[in-house]
């Protein structure tokens, strides 16, 4: 099952559709809550996290018989220093984002987290892919 | 409809003599519990959490609250009416507490018993919970039992946030038996009668989450005591005895939104309304709100003052709470040495703790992964051919929730009057829906 969401960026509050409607295909496969619980919390970072840094992009979904693979790919900037990225606690971003809650630098490091698998292919300039798989049975 | 055994029972009833079958309620449900069939609502029990929505916006007042019989309480020798302080919020503030109660007294109760004297146990009891579970960051009240039901079947995830300690009600019930019995009274001779503002707490004394039992022996409707008591009034004893036990300022503010979350340090969000709570409950199983320490959550807006069975405006009986804590502002806000008795408070914590609070998703479309992964995306192609309109006409809330019912079994394609116009098949499916609403007579085209 395939589902897409567009990423606008800047507009944190449509943020979210993308976790609810993937969350309700999870209800309705019976998948156990604490897999829903960490593949939405991934998606939503991850979703956050283009929201607040990048140039706008797209979500892309697909669930088969185990598994939910999310890639969140975006137009640019891209992170210069992916290391530093997956600290927890290292951030980027501006003072009006943090003032909404986010950009405390948990992003990257929760998304590792929650899934059992991450990818993130960066490149400066250009944009960021960050695919996340969870297993779900 | 296919159901497996239902473990849910309710106490919203339906008059199918005044009922029109004008889907209002099926449209407002939260869970999707609601479809029409011959005509009329038909409630998946296991779906119903009891939060009274439908009662609320039925233009005909179709919706009934099942009550018992009054006159249970003449078996009882002793015969209590648990009132919560939701009721008092109902009466002019002009009218005294004591008289309110006279009349209850008139109206055969031996014993008036509030609710709230146990708000200062129920707060200890949610930061003993609390504490021992250091691991949990969000706590959500245990208070109304809609929210917990909701939880249940629409949040599943979040079943261990709760805090599991049975409702208050349960804990002043309790308290008052134990009380009796100290003073002599057999325990079958005591019979405690729970006012309640709303269906849930109904729902929760007659079919508990945790199976324990109730000591509660019958319920009583809101709007009924309301109208009785205010009939009285006139001849109501103003020179009564208040009663010796009374309400602190804080006690009296608990039932209003707001009125738990204030007692507790921590983020001390107070969400009320049903949209608000499923909302919140929403970017809580998201993980997108932050919320450490108590959540309190009432399915009604502002709190039980808004519950289904109150009668006057939720905001005037607000209002007159808080005018009512201001008088008892200088109460004691500590009352009962008995709350230092080891042996005393042992034996509350072991008759209000729940051990689990079971998930009931009802989601699930299929046991079987990838059964369940075939209905998902077909359930998913059919809700892109079905019009989108949610008109209802297929008896079902909205075309999402047709869809379900098509791939669980429990509807065909062509109850969509979109997709099948014309045909016999059709016309028949519609029937079966709408029953004798369907009318086959041609337009008068004389006039």
């Amino acid at each position: 099952m395939h589902y897409s969401f567009d990423i606008e960026r800047g507009n944190f509050a449509d943020a979210g559709q993308a976790s609810s409607s993937v969350k309700r295909t999870l209800k309705h496969l019976g998948v156990d809550p604490a897999n829903i619980k960490r593949t939405v919390v991934a998606l939503f970072e991850a979703e956050i996290n283009a929201i607040a840094h990048a140039y706008g992009g797209r979500i892309d979904v697909d669930i088969d018989d185990g598994k939910i693979v999310m890639v969140v790919a975006d137009q640019g900037p891209g992170i210069p220093n992916l290391d530093l990225a997956m600290q927890e606690g290292w951030s980027t971003a501006s003072p009006q984002v943090r003032e909404m809650g986010y950009g405390a630098g948990m992003g990257l490091p929760n998304i590792k987290k929650n899934t059992d698998d991450l990818k993130i292919e960066t490149t400066v300039g250009v944009g960021t892919t960050v695919t996340m798989t969870v297993n779900l049975t | 409809m296919a159901e497996q055994e239902s473990f849910f029972k309710h106490s919203i009833k339906v008059h199918y003599d005044r009922c029109q079958g004008c889907t209002t309620c099926m449209r407002s449900c939260p869970t999707g519990a609601i479809r029409i069939r011959g005509g009329k609502p038909v409630v998946s029990d296991n779906k119903c959490v009891d939060c009274g929505q439908c009662m609320k916006v039925c233009p005909h007042r179709a919706i009934y609250i099942q009550q018992d019989d009054f006159a249970l309480t003449r078996n009882y020798k002793y015969r209590v009416c648990l009132v919560p302080a939701t009721f008092i919020g109902q009466f002019d503030e002009q009218i005294r507490t004591r008289e309110i109660y006279s009349c209850l007294k008139k109206l055969g109760f031996t014993h008036i018993y509030e609710v709230e004297h146990e708000v200062e146990y129920m707060v200890k009891l949610y930061q003993q919970y609390m504490d021992k579970h250091p691991e949990t960051r969000t706590f959500i009240s245990p208070y109304c039992p809609a929210v917990i039901r909701l939880i249940q079947v629409r949040f599943p995830s979040l079943v261990d946030n709760v805090i599991k300690v049975r409702a208050p009600f349960e804990l002043a019930s309790r308290i008052i038996v134990r009380r009796l019995m100290d003073e002599g009274a057999a325990r079958d001779e005591i019979g405690v009668f729970y006012v309640t503002p709303c269906a849930a707490k109904i729902a929760a004394v007659k079919y508990p989450v945790s199976k324990k039992e109730s000591c509660i022996a019958g319920v009583i409707n809101m709007d009924f005591l309301y109208n009785k008591v205010q009939l009285m009034l006139h001849e109501s004893d103003k020179s009564a005895q208040p009663i010796n036990h009374s309400l602190s300022s804080q006690d009296v503010l608990w039932p209003l939104a707001g009125g738990e979350a204030c007692h507790f340090k921590g983020s001390q969000y107070a969400v009320d309304g049903l949209q608000n709570v499923l909302n919140f409950l929403e970017r809580l199983e998201d993980d997108a709100v932050d919320a450490e320490g108590l959540v309190e959550m009432r399915i009604c807006d502002q709190g039980c003052v808004g519950g289904v069975l109150a009668t006057n405006n939720r905001f005037v009986a607000r209002k007159r709470l808080e005018h009512r804590a201001k008088l008892f502002e200088d109460r004691p806000k500590t009352r009962y040495e008995r709350y230092n008795n080891p042996e005393f408070c042992q034996w509350i914590d072991d008759q209000m703790a729940i051990p689990e609070i079971k998930p009931r998703s009802i989601y699930k479309l299929d046991d079987d992964f990838s059964e369940a992964f075939k209905m998902a995306e077909r359930m998913k192609k059919i809700e892109k051919a079905l019009p989108g309109v949610n008109c209802s006409a297929c008896g079902a809330p909205s075309c999402a929730a047709l869809a379900e019912d098509i791939v669980r079994g429990d509807a065909r394609m062509d109850t969509c009057i979109f997709i099948n116009r014309h045909s016999q098949a059709s016309e028949e499916a519609i029937r079966s829906i709408w029953g004798d609403r369907v009318r086959t007579k041609e337009i008068n085209k004389d006039k």
